[in-house]
């Protein structure tokens, strides 16, 4: 069987996924007997511009960066966003929390006007993505479901339920009971609840449920006595980009009206 | 058969001990927080004897979360199934739960019987623990009428002052009991002591809602067009927790899982939750109960009225998880009192 040539770019990120890939162990011999791998700065030199998949990390911060996706998009048959920063923005996304030039000239100092910039991005809202891989990391043995739907010409549904049902599921105790803030029940499952189970909170990391109950939440604050910033704050680590999102499916919306 | 036995509580520790050593023995331990789980135990020490319902029912051994149920070559077009079991006993189950526990037999050995759950059902030894004490505001074990053993064990402990009053009522039971010197047989002041107990509880334990159990399903029946769904609506994040620990929710989901080779794979079963947005979505993006309130209604509805009409049974243990666990604190004691004082 010919193998398929699968390659790895990295956009505004810490290349921390694409290390997930590289720290699998075993597995990812398994892996390696399946796809070739044409394209991974982390773990090689050679470089090639013909490949099959595109396995795209970081999100898009800068003009080169746009420039760089839809080129990359035109030559991949199949794009596959992978870890946060590529999917929802992830923490690049508190950049969009700052008006831009002042972020620029913070960043940068007296050099920033060598480097163009544009509020953050996950990959989907500039070019088609056909499969995503949530998490911050991603989670091995999702992005390993979402190879092999990808090689078997399937579709990947990202779970769309909140992370508490597989989190009751591992019966952990609820952090809310321990008096703690969690991210849990508004954000997708799909991890296994990786961080509770390892007595962390869950950071919400995957991004939002398609449909919270934004009324229902808020009285569970209230119950808590969680102030809602806390929660905004919180979110804001993550989500900030899906503003993205929502500015898009409200334009859509008056088209259609 | 019907017999009694007595184990001394300072037996308790080896009992548990040389139990553990012949088999996998599954029993209440704590968790913090006022948490319980059912988790392997090797001695006495470990578990709570003492507990309020536990975050996963024991359910769990009888249905697991995640189970292989059959492995596949799709090139070959072979297939077989697998049965995952162990041999388990399972200590310290609540009356509540062993009412669960029944009612998941009889779903799962009506027609189309559930092969995989009947081998683990016929492998798993259930030791029944009494509750003394009321466990906390959220129960409704006595308005359901399981807060008394009504069977379902092998064996059944009682806690009195100074030993445990041991119901023997299986062959397998007894073959527990009968394997170690710990026990003894019972005498008039143990049973003296027991019936005393039970006196007590029938002052402890009263209805926990304004209706009585036999009115229960005509309510919901009448119900379902009521504003209590609606204030529900408002309320319900559809987390799903509430049918997660529930004891007698046996809806699950199953996928195929490919291997790396894409060729072979297993077939795997899953718990899944009528409370989850895409439960009862299908193809084309319709979905059934898209209303939290909808989906909320309908889980009541399993509970206590359709499940009338197919097994002839109250699905509701009154083990009060669903209430203890939610988010939204939606309590079923509070539902069912709304519903009752609506007007007819």
């Amino acid at each position: 069987m010919k193998k398929t040539k699968v390659a790895f770019f990295d956009f505004s990120c810490c290349e921390g996924c694409q290390l997930q890939v590289a720290n699998m162990g075993e597995a990812l011999l398994d892996v390696l007997d399946l796809i070739e791998v044409v394209n991974f700065r982390e773990v090689m030199s050679e470089r090639s511009d013909d490949y099959d998949v595109a396995v795209v990390e970081g999100s898009i911060t800068s003009p080169h960066g746009v420039e760089r996706i839809k080129k990359i998009r035109s030559i991949a048959k199949v794009l596959i966003a992978y870890g946060s920063c590529a999917t929802i923005g992830g923490v690049n996304g508190m950049k969009n929390n700052f008006e831009l030039e002042d972020i620029r000239k913070y960043v940068y100092q007296d050099s920033a006007h060598h480097f163009h910039t544009i509020p953050t991005r996950a990959v989907h809202q500039v070019v088609p993505v056909d499969y995503f891989v949530h998490g911050c990391p991603v989670y091995i043995p999702e992005f390993v479901k979402v190879l092999k739907s990808a090689l078997s010409g399937l579709p990947y549904r990202v779970p769309d339920d909140a992370v508490c049902t597989e989190c009751k599921l591992n019966e952990n105790v609820c952090m809310y009971e321990k008096g703690i803030t969690c991210l849990g029940p508004i954000t997708r499952a799909g991890c296994n609840s990786w961080c509770v189970n390892n007595g962390n909170i869950c950071y919400g990391c995957r991004g939002m449920v398609t449909n919270p109950a934004q009324k229902g939440q808020k009285d569970i604050l209230d119950r808590y006595q969680i102030p809602m910033e806390w929660i905004e704050n919180k979110m804001n680590m993550y989500n900030k980009a899906r503003e993205n999102d929502l500015a898009e499916e409200k334009k859509n919306n008056e088209q259609k009206c | 058969m019907d017999k009694y036995v007595v184990l001394k509580k300072s037996d308790f520790n080896g009992f548990i001990k040389s139990l553990s050593k012949t088999q996998k023995v599954m029993a209440p331990v704590a968790k913090g927080n006022n948490n319980y789980a059912f988790e392997e135990v090797s001695s006495g020490e470990e578990i709570s004897i003492s507990h309020i319902p536990t975050i996963l029912p024991p359910k769990k051994y009888f249905m697991p979360q995640r189970e292989t149920i059959l492995a596949f070559s799709k090139k070959e077009h072979e297939w077989k199934p697998i049965l995952e079991k162990e041999p388990l006993v399972v200590f310290g189950i609540h009356t509540c739960d062993l009412e669960g526990i029944q009612l998941l037999n009889k779903v799962f050995t009506t027609p189309p019987q559930d092969t995989n759950y009947i081998n683990r059902m016929n492998d798993i030894t259930t030791i029944g623990l009494e509750c003394n004490d009321y466990c906390d505001e959220y129960a409704s074990c006595c308005v359901m009428n399981n807060h008394l053993p009504n069977s379902g064990y092998d064996l059944f402990f009682t806690e009195l002052s100074n030993d445990f009053m041991v119901h023997i009522l299986t062959e397998k039971g007894e073959k527990i009991t009968g394997g170690t010197p710990l026990f003894s047989e019972a005498q008039s002041a143990h049973h003296k002591a027991l019936e005393q107990l039970r006196s007590k509880k029938k002052e402890l334990f009263k209805d926990e809602v304004v209706v009585q159990n036999n009115e229960l399903k005509e309510l919901f029946a009448r119900t379902v067009h009521s504003a209590v769904w609606e204030d529900i609506q408002n309320r319900c994040v559809a987390c799903g927790n509430c049918t997660n620990v529930c004891p007698t929710c046996y809806c699950f989901d199953i996928k195929d899982d490919i291997n790396l080779d894409l060729n072979t794979g297993v077939r795997i079963r899953s718990w899944d939750s009528c409370q989850n947005e895409t439960f009862a979505k299908v193809a084309g993006g319709e979905n059934f109960r898209e209303e939290r309130g909808s989906r909320q209604r309908h889980r009541y509805m399993r509970k206590f009225n359709y499940s009338i009409g197919k097994f002839n049974k109250y699905f509701c243990t009154g083990c009060g998880r669903c209430s203890r666990t939610c988010m939204a604190k939606i309590n079923l004691k509070e539902t069912i009192n709304s519903l009752a004082g609506e007007k007819k």
